[in-house]
């Protein structure tokens, strides 16, 4: 704000010492229009952009959405191979992690879409995936974004049974969430939202606890 | 943060104006040049030198007083144009902000083309039961109506082979794009529909056979159909209405049926568990 205002009294100044001329006037209104035109503009722009600041929410383009729209594409992944490993598998902890993972990532879907619902942005984005991280260029193979199974792997899982299914399902949702760890941390660099960094704190902090259960139970699986 | 600076501001202009209105007074009442510009050697006496000796002799009266006009006016016009120009920028913020708050529904209405048949109120489209075995539609592709219980997987799939109108119907109501082609469209324009949907979940990639235009883009109750995969108003049907669209919030694409070919036998309907077939 003080930008906006020390350039006026120093133009008064000059405008002031152009007077003694007898066109001084007219030069005098001249100079007061351009004063007022850069004020105006100093003023309007601080006030839109401290506005948007302090009262606004995260932006269309911002970090922040791109986050939201991609870890909901991210997490229905998790979700769909879940959901086959809980309606297949005959181990019961299978059962129960897959269980936890679905319900956790949906319910965690539904609220990153309210947040962009509540900031009336758009639930989806149509640009490239993870373009909102930087340096992100390359990490996005057929769509897919860092951790993804394919369209293949996802098929085989569909069709897996047993200790197969087992393991390919442990397997993929470990590099899943590793992906998606590598995400979230990446938003927790970059943004200083309060909603946006408890979320994705709570996928750092939830997933890396997952893996280290999904090492434990490969290991059991693939021993015994 | 806001508020010191237009407070700040006016008062600035505010002071020039009073020192420039007591400046002639003084002028003419003591005749002194001097007299004024005693707080601003520098400013003052050019400014008012010429007002003062005019006022002074009594030679020129008019001269004084249109110069001090001009200078009185100056700062008034000033102040009007900062605020005039601020509260236009600040109007144009918030009139951009009303305009990003638009629904989805005006949005979709803006995209040329496209056809609303939730306006329509037809009961056939409208419909929204879980029925077994084949079943007709009012537009091809659908765009609404029964359909089958389990819907068609939606997770960006890509489907080589035409797939069931039962079980894409269902995934329009949760919420999906169903985008379509012409059977037998260039595979160069097939690719770029591809990398539209592939690995992007509440979209689904089919060709159909008797087509009546190369492409064609479906959520519940809306269609748009378009000529060539450039066109940029698929991007736009894609972005307003997917997942926006649906009519069961927070349903999912995935669970669905994962097979191409028309609906098979009656009993498939309750059939939701079986994510291989």
């Amino acid at each position: 704000m003080t930008v906006s205002t020390d350039p006026g009294p120093a133009d008064q100044d000059t405008a002031a010492a152009d007077g003694p001329t007898p066109t001084g006037a007219r030069r005098f209104g001249a100079g007061w229009i351009a004063l007022a035109l850069v004020l105006g503009l100093l003023l309007g722009g601080a006030a839109g952009f401290l506005g948007a600041r302090t009262i606004g929410t995260p932006g269309e383009e911002s970090a922040e959405a791109g986050f939201l729209r991609d870890m909901s594409t991210h997490h229905a992944q998790a979700v769909e191979m879940s959901m086959i490993a809980h309606a297949n598998s005959t181990n019961p902890q299978i059962v129960t992690l897959a269980g936890d993972i679905a319900l956790t990532q949906h319910g965690q879907i539904a609220t990153m879409q309210a947040w962009l619902r509540d900031w009336k942005l758009s639930l989806t984005g149509t640009g490239e995936p993870m373009a909102w991280m930087p340096g992100s260029e390359g990490s996005i193979r057929n769509g897919l974004m860092p951790g993804m199974a394919t369209p293949e792997q996802l098929a085989a899982l569909r069709k897996a049974t047993g200790k197969d299914l087992d393991i390919q399902f442990l397997t993929l949702m470990r590099q899943h969430h590793v992906g998606g760890i590598h995400m979230a941390q990446e938003i927790l660099d970059m943004s200083d939202n309060k909603d946006v960094r408890w979320i994705a704190d709570s996928m750092v902090r939830g997933q890396q606890g997952e893996i280290n259960l999904i090492d434990s139970m490969l290991k059991q699986i693939q021993g015994g | 943060m806001s508020t010191p600076g237009p407070e700040r501001v006016p008062s600035t202009v505010k002071v020039d104006k009073t020192s420039g209105q007591g400046k002639p007074p003084a002028a003419k009442s003591g005749a002194k040049p001097g007299g004024g510009s005693g707080a601003r050697p520098g400013n003052r006496p050019g400014g008012k030198g010429p007002q003062g000796k005019g006022g002074g002799k009594g030679r020129k009266p008019v001269t004084p007083v249109k110069v001090s006009g001009g200078r009185n006016w100056g700062p008034i016009l000033v102040a009007g144009v900062v605020v005039l120009l601020a509260a236009g920028i600040i109007g144009y913020g918030v009139f951009a902000s009303m305009k990003g708050a638009e629904t989805w529904e005006d949005k979709a209405a803006g995209i040329e083309g496209i056809v609303n048949y939730r306006e329509q109120k037809n009961p056939q489209i409208d419909a929204r039961d879980h029925k077994d075995g084949a079943l007709t539609y009012v537009t091809n592709p659908p765009v609404g109506g029964a359909h089958n219980a389990q819907w068609q997987n939606c997770m960006g799939d890509v489907y080589t082979e035409p797939i069931a109108n039962e079980h894409a119907v269902h995934s329009l109501e949760h919420g999906a794009v169903w985008v379509t082609y012409k059977q037998g469209l260039g595979a160069d324009q097939v690719d770029k529909l591809k990398s539209k949907v592939q690995g992007k979940d509440f979209l689904m990639l089919s060709p159909v056979a008797n087509l009546d235009k190369n492409i064609s883009l479906q959520a519940w109750g809306y269609q748009l159909k378009v000529d060539n995969a450039d066109d940029k108003r698929i991007d736009e049907f894609i972005k307003d209405l997917r997942v926006n669209a649906t009519l069961e919030p927070n349903a999912g694409c995935s669970g669905g049926n994962t097979a191409t070919g028309p609906v098979t036998g009656a009993g498939n309907g309750t059939n939701m568990d079986q994510p291989g077939n």
